[in-house]
């Protein structure tokens, strides 16, 4: 019990003297806690309101469909989709509707849209419930919730489809098809020359304007919604009936079970880039906490005797060490779940599509898996360092011996053919190749970051190329949050160079002196300490950028790879270089200030 | 000459007068280079008026140099004792440290003014004992002698050097 | 590669090294400390001149003062004739790299190289080409008796090897003036005695020397030792020319 006093006491003793250093630990691990708690609370976020929605609207279990052939003159078959209707296991049925695939202009866009025609009176099956305004009537429409939003539209506004002018009477919520932007995940049903690109959304017209302008070259398609006597078996069944009926002219089924997952696939990218975020933002932290653990234990060390006055080994020194940054991960990670919980209201909505906000709360299960990630980062981080130092034996401690730099006769016979500042970049750089290995890692981590956020505005600005096109909410909200996902990994990148490089600045103070003394300028020595950091910052940011090209690939749930512009990534891939080195010259400036006299007369040999 | 010097290379076995002359030349090195030749055949004729030693000449040969020299039993005896001993050669620091005191009570000279001369001597001294030093092969006799007369020379020299810092701080608070 | 000298020189001045009314003091009032107070000194060339004095009497800083590795208060300092010590940093990088090598008491050799690569090493700094850096590296060492020695790393030298090594890097870029600060300060005696030897040899070949020692054997292999008390010069004596008297009267055998 004494043991367990001790290390309390000295625990607090350095919280107290070092209250930076258990600042920025707090800080960067909060941040990935905080963004591991929102991915979590995102997960699975939709599937009550969808429940909600599919009851409030008497959504079908199977929707059924028939198309025309994709060469004109072969019209949809109508007497194949109307027998389901009394097939077995079949209860009920709605339909069938006509649909039409239609050009949808605003003032702002030009975009597809899949036009259902419908009565005045509610189906049976399928009823979308209005949020806003009324039910279609001739001359006017019903938009989905989230297209509308999208487009930006109210009730009262008037929209074109196919150059006819509509009135939009009201907004309705549908589960029976998935909303916009996933409308076609499952698959849709309509054939109609010269639409224009992008995802369509759903709107409801009477079936008088539907079918008016209909041609052998813009044909009509029919759907069909029915309910099963047994609804949880419904994806085996579209499955089965598939599989069965693969001619052009059988229906195509679709179960609500697959109408669900698409619809989920809504926040489903929010959520992998909030989880991969966290995985970013807790790989920087291990960084930025090995690389303050390394400094800590390697000063500890060197006050055995000081500490030996307290009572304290090098083992136990060790040990305090990580019981000091396993208490400021666990004060991490409830921060960041509070963080996550408040700000989840911001992220966590289930789109417009569904009806109702989500349940936003973090079960017990996700405080456990951030607790025990926070305390993994500790853990990882601060484990060598302090095996190390525990190893440490006094007289070495003393010695300091423990901590001279290896001999590396690559790089001194390498260096030595390279111009005063790369001769003294490259051996500096290599008497802590740990340290240059965990810069070169915290610079991967970020560049992906960032080259993930460049490909999506890549994706984003060839889509706008063309005009009147409609910005794909998902892809909106997913360059929003990997942007503040971004923002945050390069500030702590930022925090992790000056750290390294103040912890390399004051490791090399002698052998900088010595330099000085044998001749180089100060101006040299600084030049040498910033090429030092520039190294693995190029080789990080080089190793990064495919790796922020395959993340994207990861995030995105749908689209090509549209790859950004050669010199936009050429800038991040020099430019990261360029900033890490000015980033050096703050704390190398301040710590050649000391003349050259001072630092080798206190020295040793 | 130490007598007993003469006497303990005698102890070996008997030699002519010249021989221990050339012996002792070349155990001492430069030091014994301005050796006066005379100085041992007078230490040799003493020796034997004390009885410590008996001159045999040669038919015919009267002059020191081609006498036999050889130990007499109370020249042994004499030798024993003197291996025994374990005095180390006494410095003359004494007569200089009154030397100093007389000068400063008397004031005859500067104290300061004397340490700084034996101290310029005693470095010139050092000098050329190094000097003599670097020309000897290492661990040869001579060398060794020469880096006890180096290090002797020290060690009175860190002497002189207190006594300059005592006398100095005599006159400032004088 | 001697940049530093490519500046037309003062007329008039004989010495390679000169110093007049130099001062460094540190802290003020009640703990004013003058470390160098006032000091004059004149170096020739080929001279090797020998700082004596107590612990804390200055000599070091003054050594830094003149090796550029520090900046007086006031004071002039002159190298082959040019100020130094009114350079700004760049200018005094440039001394330090060709006109002034330095030896240290703790010799302060980069531990992970070996004895070839520390000693190249202010040559690579100065920008020569490695080549002619390793040449000129193993030349100084075989000169300094450790050509076997070259691929050792410091912790496999003793401490006299490794002050020679240190000494052969003071060497690297054919400097004007070599200061040495307590050489043997470190070293038992019989390491004290290979690096009197070097230092020997080097005023024998015609290097001008400033050594700050305590040890008077140092000091007796200098033309002209200076003691210096309290930051000021208090005594210098000349000991080249003549003998004091005999070797063997110094060992006792006459009388």
């Amino acid at each position: 019990m004494g043991r367990l006093a001790l290390i309390a006491r000295l625990v607090a003793r350095d919280l107290r003297h070092r209250p930076a250093e258990a600042v920025i630990l707090l800080l960067a691990i909060t941040a990935a806690a905080t963004t591991l708690t929102l991915g979590l609370v995102l997960h699975g976020i939709t599937t009550g309101p969808y429940e909600r929605t599919r009851t409030a609207t008497v959504a079908p279990d199977i929707v059924a469909s028939v198309a025309p052939a994709n060469n004109a003159n072969q019209p949809a078959d109508l007497a194949n989709l109307t027998p389901l209707a009394k097939a077995p296991g079949v209860i009920g049925s709605s339909g069938p509707y006509p649909v039409r695939g239609m050009t949808l202009r605003t003032g702002d866009y030009t975009v597809p849209a899949m036009a259902e025609g419908r009565g005045q009176a509610p189906s049976a099956i399928d009823r979308p419930l209005l949020t806003a305004g009324t039910w279609a009537r001739p001359g006017s429409v019903v938009l989905e919730r989230s297209f509308a939003a999208a487009l930006g539209v109210k009730t009262g506004q008037t929209i074109f489809l196919n150059d006819r002018g509509f009135r939009i009477s009201g907004i309705a919520v549908s589960a029976a098809l998935p909303p916009y932007p996933a409308l076609c995940n499952v698959g849709c049903d309509f054939v109609s020359p010269n639409l224009p690109s992008g995802q369509p959304g759903l709107v409801w017209m009477t079936k008088t304007d539907l079918l008016a302008g209909a041609t052998p070259a813009d044909p009509v398609s029919w759907y069909m919604n029915l309910r099963l006597a047994n609804p949880a078996s419904a994806g085996t069944y579209a499955t089965a009936y598939d599989n069965a009926h693969t001619a052009w002219s059988a229906p195509y089924l679709v179960s609500w079970q697959r109408v669900e997952v698409a619809t989920s696939r809504v926040t489903e990218s929010a959520e992998g880039v909030l989880l991969l975020g966290s995985a970013l933002l807790a790989l920087l932290a291990i960084a930025s906490v090995a690389v303050l653990a390394g400094g800590r234990m390697a000063g500890q060390v060197r006050r055995v005797g000081l500490l030996k006055a307290v009572g304290a080994t090098p083992g136990l020194v060790a040990v305090v060490l990580l019981a000091e940054h396993l208490l400021v991960a666990a004060a991490a990670a409830c921060l960041g779940l509070a963080l996550g919980w408040l700000a989840a209201p911001l992220v966590a909505s289930p789109g417009a599509g569904l009806l109702g906000s989500a349940d936003v709360s973090v079960s017990l299960t996700d405080a456990g898996v951030v607790v025990a990630v926070a305390l993994v980062v500790a853990l990882l981080a601060t484990v060598a360092p302090a095996i190390r130092g525990a190893r440490a034996s006094t007289v070495r401690a003393l010695d300091d011996a423990a901590r001279t730099p290896k001999r590396r006769p690559v790089v001194t016979r390498v260096s030595r053919r390279m111009p005063p500042v790369l001769l003294l970049g490259l051996r500096i750089a290599a008497r802590r190749p740990r340290r240059s290995l965990l810069g070169m890692a915290s610079v991967t981590v970020t560049v992906a970051g960032l080259v993930t956020v460049l490909m999506a505005h890549a994706k984003f600005d060839a889509r706008a190329a063309g005009s009147g096109a409609l910005t794909n909410p998902v892809n909106t909200e997913v360059i929003h949050m990997t942007t503040v996902i971004t923002v945050a990994l390069v500030l702590l990148a930022a925090v992790n160079a000056l750290l390294i490089t103040w912890a390399t600045v004051l490791d090399a103070r002698r052998s900088s002196a010595l330099s000085r003394a044998l001749g180089a300028t100060a101006a040299q020595v600084s030049a040498g300490l910033a090429v030092a950091q520039m190294l693995p910052a190029l080789t990080g940011a080089i190793v990064g950028t495919p790796l922020g090209f395959l993340l994207y690939a990861a995030l995105k749930h749908q689209g090509g790879m549209t790859y950004p512009p050669v010199w936009w990534l050429a800038c991040v891939v020099l430019g990261t270089p360029l900033v890490v080195g000015a980033l050096t010259v703050i704390p190398s400036r301040a710590a050649s200030r000391t003349e050259v006299a001072s630092v080798l007369q206190s020295g040793a040999a | 000459m130490q007598q007993e010097v003469i006497l303990a290379m005698l102890a070996k076995e008997p030699s002519h007068g010249y021989e221990l002359r050339a012996r002792l030349r070349a155990a001492l090195g430069p030091v014994g280079e301005d050796l006066n030749a005379g100085q041992v055949y007078v230490t040799l004729t003493r020796l034997e008026k004390a009885g410590l030693v008996t001159g045999t000449a040669e038919p015919g040969q009267t002059r020191p140099d081609r006498k036999v020299y050889e130990l007499t039993p109370v020249g042994q005896q004499r030798v024993a004792a003197w291996l025994a001993e374990v005095s180390w050669p006494k410095p003359d620091l004494t007569e200089f440290h009154l030397k100093l005191i007389a000068a400063f009570a008397g004031r005859l000279a500067d104290p300061i003014a004397i340490v700084d001369a034996q101290r310029r001597e005693l470095l010139r001294r050092l000098r050329d004992a190094q000097r003599a030093a670097f020309g000897e092969p290492d661990n040869s006799d001579a060398a060794l002698l020469l880096e006890g007369i180096v290090l002797r020379l020290q060690a009175d020299l860190h002497w002189l050097e207190a006594c300059e810092r005592t006398w100095t701080n005599r006159r400032t608070k004088a | 590669m001697r940049t530093y000298l490519d500046q037309p020189e003062d007329q008039g001045v004989n010495s390679l090294l000169s110093a007049r009314t130099l001062c460094k003091r540190y802290g003020r009032g009640d703990a004013l400390v003058r470390a160098v107070d006032d000091v004059d000194l004149d170096v020739e060339t080929g001279e090797t001149v020998a700082i004596m004095g107590p612990s804390g009497c200055g000599k070091s800083t003054l050594l830094h003062l003149l090796g550029g590795l520090d900046r007086p208060d006031s004071g002039e300092i002159k190298l082959a004739g040019k100020r130094v010590d009114q350079l700004g940093e760049r200018g005094l990088a440039r001394l330090r790299r060709d006109a002034v090598g330095f030896v240290f008491q703790s010799f302060h050799l980069m531990d992970e190289l070996t004895a070839v690569e520390n000693v190249e090493l202010p040559a690579l700094l100065a920008g020569r080409s490695p080549r002619a850096a390793r040449k000129r590296a193993l030349e100084l060492l075989s000169r300094t008796g450790l050509a076997d020695r070259a691929k050792f790393l410091p912790s496999a030298l003793s401490g006299g090897q490794r002050q020679r090594v240190a000494v052969a890097r003071a060497l690297a870029n054919e400097p004007l003036i070599v200061l040495a600060d307590e050489p043997t300060g470190n070293l038992d005696s019989a390491a004290t005695l290979e690096v009197l030897r070097l230092f020997d040899d080097l005023h024998e070949a015609g290097q001008t020397l400033v050594i700050v020692t305590h040890d008077s054997r140092i000091a007796a292999t200098a033309d002209r030792m200076i003691t210096m008390r309290d930051g000021a010069f208090v005594d210098e004596t000349r000991l080249t020319g003549g003998t004091a008297g005999s070797l063997s009267r110094l060992a006792g055998l006459e009388g």
